[in-house]
């Protein structure tokens, strides 16, 4: 299930991408080789050919219509730019496109064009005025996604790397409070409930405790000692696991629990509505906690039926 | 709403020094050389997170590709006619299909709802619930079973996909039970 849902995220995405890009290419929708006609609007005098200047680059309403054709909004824009002329008729500007009332289309062409929110444009002075050509755009979304897997593919270790200390404090506590046999006391504690939710895992087993720790973690928004706990759960139900390279019917029960774990206190929805100017942030902890609790309910149910799926089940299930 | 409120971010902001202080103290009193077991557990930190990179880095570039390409605004055109049976709001779908993709693509969109349509508008509350009830299912799978080596999920992700859609109609429900 996995295996295919991973192939059609990339496929889905690369063929999106460049039906995208190729729509584009056929409706010019960048326009490609058609010079821009624009004013500049210099409070600074150009005295010295050579040296730059800011200038304010004045694009009208009509050049947009004629260049996106496809574009909503038809007013005329000001983008701020540096301006260089090495002639009377001769020249370059380099277009700030970072400012909020510049046009989507224009900060695309910039990162497209590799300008970090910077677009360069040749400018040239001719009978009906300035003329600015810029470089052509084009296969706009298959650059973004080259782009994005390479950076994630980055990140993804940098968050790998940065779990080790938090794992490393975690585990440590952890294996004290085992070798006190404290885990084994929750475990115990917890029998009731746990017997029921992993029939095949021994009662005072410690992947019990390590579950426990977990979801109480997790219950209380403490993602930074959840994971440790978590993981250290799933290394102690693999153990039990007679198929290694097979998730077992406890692990699933398990991540059933931890991705639709009962939240208490949704921390970071609250603060993001805090901050957006909401006049009562915190009204969302009933509808989470109920949310939330409903997701739990149905999604140990659900995991415990699809086990015993013919395409599911344990004993057909072979590790690669 | 408020004394629970108060109750629970106190067990959260105490719940860490307890641990640490109860779990060390009760090791010692039991006779647990706590530095050396502690140190000895702490080097398993390092293996587990290093085992992880494969699994997040091949489960990361594929969603991030999603992303980029924009497919998420096709999907939506897609999935519309059954959400809109079941009675999802269209405005919240970007938020329903990037949750379980992406932490940061969702915090992302949530941000970008409430500015277009209020925080305290229904549709506001709406997503902001849906970001605070579920969790990044696919990144929680991939580290999860990354740790162990498993390959084979089995039933995991449409149990945690299912689970999703099932938040999602509960959150759609209890807002509407509020507001």
């Amino acid at each position: 299930m996995l295996n295919h849902i991973w192939l059609a995220l990339i496929v889905i995405g690369i063929l999106t991408a460049a039906g995208r890009d190729i729509y584009d290419v056929t409706q010019n929708s960048y326009g490609n080789g058609v010079p821009w006609m624009l004013q500049i609007e210099s409070p600074e005098s150009i005295e010295a050919y050579g040296e730059p200047v800011n200038a304010v680059l004045l694009i009208p309403r009509r050049q947009i219509a004629l260049h996106f054709k496809d574009f909503s909004e038809h007013v005329d824009v000001r983008i701020p730019a540096r301006v260089t002329l090495t002639h009377a008729t001769d020249g370059f500007a380099v277009l700030d496109m970072s400012g909020g009332d510049v046009p989507e289309r224009f900060k695309v062409m910039a990162a497209a064009l590799g300008g970090e929110g910077m677009l360069t444009v040749r400018l040239r002075h001719n009978a009906a005025g300035w003329e600015a050509a810029i470089d052509p755009v084009s296969l706009v979304y298959l650059k973004k996604v080259t782009n994005a897997a390479f950076d994630i593919a980055g990140v993804a270790v940098q968050i790998a790397i940065g779990l080790i200390g938090i794992m490393a404090l975690w585990l440590g506590v952890m294996k004290v409070a085992e070798k006190a046999g404290l885990i084994t006391h929750l475990a115990r504690f917890m029998r009731p409930i746990t017997v029921r939710l992993f029939p095949d895992i021994p009662v005072d087993h410690p992947a019990v405790g390590s579950m426990i720790m977990n979801i109480s973690a997790n219950m209380l928004g403490l993602g930074n000692a959840a994971t440790p706990f978590g993981l250290k759960a799933m290394e102690e139900l693999d153990e039990l696991n007679t198929k290694k390279g097979v998730a077992t019917d406890s692990m699933v029960t398990f991540l059933a629990l931890n991705t639709s774990c009962i939240t208490l206190i949704p921390a970071t929805a609250i603060a993001v509505r805090a901050a957006a100017g909401s006049s009562d942030p915190a009204i969302i902890i009933g509808t989470s906690f109920l949310a939330s609790l409903t997701a739990t309910i149905f999604a140990v149910t659900i995991s415990k039926l699809l086990a015993r799926v013919k395409m599911f089940r344990w004993d057909r299930s072979e590790a690669e | 709403m408020d004394i629970f409120r108060t109750v629970v971010s106190l067990l959260s902001a105490v719940a860490i020094p307890a641990l640490l202080l109860f779990f060390l103290v009760y090791g010692a009193f039991r006779k647990v050389k706590v530095y050396e077991v502690a140190v000895e557990g702490a080097k398993e930190g390092f293996t587990i997170a290093v085992r992880i990179i494969p699994y997040l880095v091949l489960m990361l570039v594929s969603i991030a590709i999603f992303r980029a390409s924009g497919a998420m605004d096709v999907f939506i055109t897609l999935v519309r006619p059954l959400t809109d049976l079941v009675g999802i709001p269209a405005e919240v779908l970007p938020m329903a299909i990037m949750r379980p993709l992406s932490g940061s693509g969702s915090l992302g969109i949530m941000t970008e709802t409430m500015r277009a349509y209020g925080t305290d508008s229904p549709i506001g509350v709406l997503v902001s619930t849906l970001y605070g009830s579920t969790e990044t299912t696919f990144y929680v799978l991939a580290v999860y079973f990354g740790a162990v080596g498993i390959r084979n999920t089995r039933h995991a992700l449409p149990t945690g996909l299912l689970a999703d859609f099932i938040a999602f109609l509960a959150a759609v429900f209890f807002v509407g039970l509020v507001l």
